[in-house]
């Protein structure tokens, strides 16, 4: 059953990505708005992913230790920053390549 | 023709010919020989005039028997700033503390002009972060120099004497970069805020974008605050003495 399910996965992705290829050049720029959005979708996702666990930390550790409390809160907002500012790029990247 | 704020507007009648005959001593070349003054500038301009009066009217109403408004802000700045600078830069930090004062500042008010109607963020335009991220590194570098003299290079060279030759070149390239995720983060930030609320205002035009525009009040807030910190955590290790 599983078997059978990767193959009519993988016939369909085939069936959908051969009128691409057939078309060639001209049509290059059909993908791009579907680049773009997987593009952010992913670095979104993951970038929740590892404020989500950066947050979870800082606040168990908040709950262990609330007299820690600004040291930790800075360094809660720098690696929320830096994490965020990953996403950004890809932003950049994307607002850059779309036009 | 870019479309111009009421105050660009109002610059460009007065000042469109000595500022583009002054760009053009410097072989600048405006793409807009009429108008060379763009929104950014102006509302830097804006940010500018307004911080010099307050600090004026700080200056002015100073008072040690009735405090008046303005120096209990201004007092809760400094407060704000020093004991930021005390926990992070440590012994020394009263030095930088007019610095990341107006850096803060600066950052915040242009952040929040987003907000009222009839004007925009300077920030959302990716020159100015680049301006604010370019003094901030040659400021550190220089009080990196001062503070420890030749000693600086040691920096930059890893712990091991034999390494050397591979990290230099890596902090060299680290260091570059602080300056690039400095502007990135700062002007993605704003302009994806002001494209967040623009799309949900064509979607539904009542409303919905004012939640965004709630969330972009925080964002604007910590991105001041993250860009404050990071200029301060940069200070702090460019003035460290290896002990």
């Amino acid at each position: 059953m599983k078997k059978l399910q990767y193959l009519f996965m993988s016939l369909a992705a085939m069936l959908l990505a051969s009128p691409a290829f057939a078309q060639g050049g001209e049509v290059a720029n059909q993908w791009v708005p579907l680049a773009a959005g997987l593009g952010m979708a992913l670095a979104a996702g993951l970038c929740g992913l590892g404020q989500g666990k950066a947050t979870a930390s800082a606040t168990e550790a908040l709950a262990r230790n609330p007299g820690a409390r600004p040291g930790i809160f800075i360094f809660l907002i720098l690696g929320l920053a830096f994490i965020e500012s990953l996403a950004l790029f890809t932003f950049v990247i994307i607002f850059l390549k779309v036009k | 023709m870019p479309t111009q704020l009421l105050f660009t507007q109002f610059l460009n009648a007065h000042f469109a010919s000595p500022v583009t005959a002054l760009l053009r001593a410097v072989h600048v070349h405006p793409t807009y020989p009429n108008t060379p003054i763009t929104n950014a500038f102006a509302m830097e301009l804006l940010v500018f005039l307004f911080l010099i009066a307050y600090f004026l009217v700080v200056r002015v109403t100073l008072s040690v028997e009735k405090p008046a408004a303005a120096q209990h802000l201004a007092e809760m700045t400094h407060e704000f700033v020093s004991e930021q600078g005390e926990s992070i830069i440590g012994h020394g930090s009263e030095r930088f503390t007019s610095y990341l004062t107006a850096l803060f500042l600066f950052i915040l008010l242009s952040n929040l002009m987003g907000l009222v109607p009839g004007l925009e963020s300077p920030t959302a335009n990716s020159v100015v972060p680049l301006g604010f991220a370019l003094v901030t590194f040659v400021y550190y570098h220089y009080h990196g120099v001062r503070s420890n003299g030749g000693a600086y290079v040691k920096q930059f060279l890893g712990p091991v004497w034999w390494l050397s030759w591979l990290l230099f070149p890596i902090e060299v390239i680290s260091h570059c970069a602080r300056v690039l995720s400095l502007t990135v983060r700062l002007y993605a930030n704003m302009f994806a805020g002001d494209l967040v609320t623009l799309a949900f205002f064509s979607l539904v035009p009542i409303g919905i974008p004012l939640v965004f525009l709630g969330l972009h009040l925080g964002v604007a807030v910590v991105q001041a605050y993250v860009f404050f910190l990071l200029a301060a955590i940069y200070l702090s290790l460019a003035v460290a003495h290896d002990h």
